[in-house]
C-alpha cells in the first residue's frame, strides 16, 4: 500500500508551483505539477490524486473547467482547493457550485496551505 | 544580355519623363520593401534570443530564490544564502538581468503571504536593488524614474518616501501619477498630503485611481481636507469634495459653504450639489440670497437640491418660480411643490362609495 499522498498542483505561476513543490515534499507529500488546465486533467486521469491545488485562472483549460471535469465526467470525490486572486468572488462561487472543497485567496501562506491539505486528508 | 541592358537603359532615356518618374519611385518602393523585409526579420531573430536568453535566466533566478528561501531555516543568514545574495547582486548591475530579478522577486511575492513574503523583502534590500531603485530616481529618464518609482510602490517602501515626494511636481504626469500611487497605496489617507504641494492639474482619471485605491482601506481616520477645500489648484478643491462626498465629511461644511463664491462654476455647482449629500440645511438660505445672480447650473443645481432639503417655509419662493423659462428648474419646482403641499393644495379626493350600491356577489366570484 502506497502511505505517500499524491497532490496535483495546476498553476501558471512556475515560481509559485515551484515553492509549493519544495514545501510540500519537505511535508512528504508527492506532488504533480501542471502548468495548465489540460496537463492537470491528464495528471489527475492517470494518477488519480488524494487532493487537488488548482488556480482558477489558467491558460487552455481553467479551473472551473478542472473542477467540473473532476466532479462531472471522472465523478471523482477527491477534495478540491482553489485559488483565487482579488476581484475573482464570482468565480469562487462558481468554483463551489461545480464542487470545489476549499480555497485560498492570493496572496496566502504556504503554512495555511499545508494545514489546510492536512485537514483534508485526515 | 549586356545588349539587352544597354537597350533598356536607352529606352529608359528616351521615355516620357512622367514614366521615368514612376520607374524611379517603383524602383524606390521596392528596394524600401526588401530593405523592411530585412530589417523585420532581423528584428524578429533578435527578439526570439532575447526571449530565449531572458527565459532561461528567469529559470536560473527562480531556482536560485527558492534555493534562497529554503536554504536555511535559521534567522541568520547561511553561507548558502550568502552566495546566493552575492551572485544575484552582481547579475543585478545589468538592466536587462535585474529586469528578470525583479519581476521574478513580484511574481512569487504578489501570491504568497507571511514569511516567505517577508523573506523575499529582504532579499531585495540584501541584493542592493533598493539603492539601485532609488539611485534611478534621479535619473533624467522620465520613463526611468517612472518604473523605479513603480517598483518602490510594489516592494511597498516606505523608505523612499522622502525622495519621491520631492518630484510630486515633476513635468511628466506618468511619474507624478506613479508617485501619487505610490504614496496613497502605502501611507493610505495619510499620502494624501501631496495634495498641499501639488501645482499641477489632477486628472478626472488620476482621482479616480487614487479613490479605488482608497476604497481597499476601511474604517481609517481620515484627515481634515479643509486645507484641500481652500487649496489654489482647482483640480485639488475638486477631488477634495469628492472625498467629501465619499467619506460624508459634515465637519467641512463650512469650506464647502464658502466654495458657493469660487471663480471656478464647475466646483460652485459641485458645491452646490454635495449641500444634499452633506443635508447641510444653513446653505439653503445663504444660496436663496443671491440665487438670480447666479448662472443657469447653479440655478439647476440649486433646485435640484432643494427636491431633497425643501421644507413647508420655502413653498412661496418656490411658487414664484414656477413659470421658469428653464424646463428642468419648472420640473424641479413642480416635483417640489407636489412634496410640499401633499397635505395642504392635495387636489386628489376620495369619493365615498354610494351606500345604497350593491355588490354584484356573482361578478366579484367570476373576477
Amino acid at each position: 500500500m502506497n502511505l505517500i499522498k499524491k497532490i496535483v498542483l495546476a498553476e501558471d505561476n512556475s515560481i509559485l508551483s515551484k515553492l509549493l513543490q519544495f514545501k510540500l515534499e519537505k511535508e512528504g507529500y508527492h506532488l504533480l505539477i501542471a502548468a495548465n488546465g489540460k496537463e492537470a486533467v491528464t495528471l489527475i486521469e492517470n494518477h488519480d490524486p488524494d487532493i487537488i491545488l488548482t488556480d482558477i485562472m489558467m491558460p487552455f483549460v481553467s479551473g472551473l473547467e478542472v473542477i467540473s471535469h473532476v466532479r462531472n465526467k471522472l465523478e471523482m470525490g477527491t477534495p478540491i482547493v482553489v485559488f483565487s486572486s482579488a476581484g475573482q468572488e464570482e468565480m469562487v462561487l462558481n468554483a463551489f457550485n461545480l464542487g470545489a472543497t476549499d480555497f485560498m485567496s492570493k496572496p496566502f501562506s504556504p503554512n495555511e496551505l499545508i494545514i489546510r491539505i492536512k485537514r483534508l486528508l485526515q | 544580355m549586356l545588349e539587352f541592358l544597354q537597350n533598356s537603359i536607352d529606352t529608359f532615356n528616351n521615355s516620357h519623363p512622367i514614366i521615368q518618374s514612376c520607374i524611379y519611385w517603383t524602383l524606390i518602393l521596392i528596394v524600401s520593401i526588401i530593405t523592411l523585409i530585412f530589417y523585420l526579420k532581423n528584428l524578429r531573430y533578435k527578439l526570439r534570443i532575447k526571449g530565449r536568453i531572458e527565459a532561461t535566466y528567469q529559470k536560473k533566478y527562480e531556482s536560485d530564490l527558492i534555493e534562497y528561501l529554503y536554504a536555511g531555516d535559521d534567522i541568520n543568514i547561511n553561507e548558502q544564502q550568502k552566495q546566493i545574495i552575492k551572485y544575484l547582486k552582481k547579475c543585478a548591475e545589468n538592466g536587462l538581468k535585474r529586469k528578470i530579478i525583479i519581476n521574478t522577486f513580484l511574481r512569487l511575492k504578489d501570491d504568497i503571504s507571511g514569511e516567505t513574503a517577508d523573506a523575499i523583502q529582504n532579499l531585495y534590500y540584501q541584493t542592493g536593488l533598493l539603492d539601485s531603485a532609488t539611485t534611478r530616481l534621479k535619473s533624467k529618464k522620465w520613463n526611468t524614474v517612472a518604473r523605479a518609482i513603480r517598483e518602490l510602490t510594489q516592494f511597498e517602501i516606505k523608505e523612499a518616501h522622502d525622495d519621491i515626494i520631492q518630484l510630486i511636481n515633476h513635468p511628466k504626469k506618468e511619474v507624478r501619477n506613479e508617485i501619487q500611487k505610490y504614496l496613497v497605496k502605502l501611507f493610505r489617507f495619510d499620502g494624501l498630503e501631496f495634495l498641499d504641494v501639488l501645482e499641477s492639474e489632477l486628472s478626472e482619471w488620476d482621482q479616480i485611481q487614487l479613490l479605488e485605491i482608497l476604497n481597499k482601506f476601511n474604517n481609517l481616520h481620515i484627515p481634515d481636507i479643509g486645507n484641500w477645500l481652500r487649496s489654489t489648484n482647482q483640480s485639488v478643491v475638486s477631488f477634495a469634495l469628492k472625498l467629501a462626498k465619499i467619506y460624508k465629511q459634515f465637519d467641512a461644511k463650512d469650506d464647502i459653504i464658502t466654495l458657493f463664491n469660487h471663480p471656478n462654476t464647475e466646483i460652485r455647482v459641485e458645491a452646490i450639489n454635495l449641500v444634499t449629500q452633506l443635508g447641510i440645511f444653513e446653505a439653503v438660505e445663504i444660496l436663496k440670497k443671491d440665487l438670480f445672480d447666479r448662472n443657469l447650473d447653479e440655478q439647476i443645481a440649486f433646485f435640484k437640491m432643494m427636491e431633497e432639503m425643501s421644507m413647508p417655509d420655502d413653498l412661496a419662493f418656490i411658487e414664484e418660480h414656477v413659470q421658469h423659462e428653464n424646463f428642468y428648474i419648472r420640473i424641479s419646482v413642480m416635483k417640489i411643490m407636489n412634496l410640499i403641499t401633499v397635505d395642504s393644495n392635495n387636489t386628489f379626493t376620495i369619493n365615498n362609495a354610494d351606500q345604497n350600491y350593491i355588490i354584484d356577489k356573482n361578478l366579484t366570484i367570476a373576477s
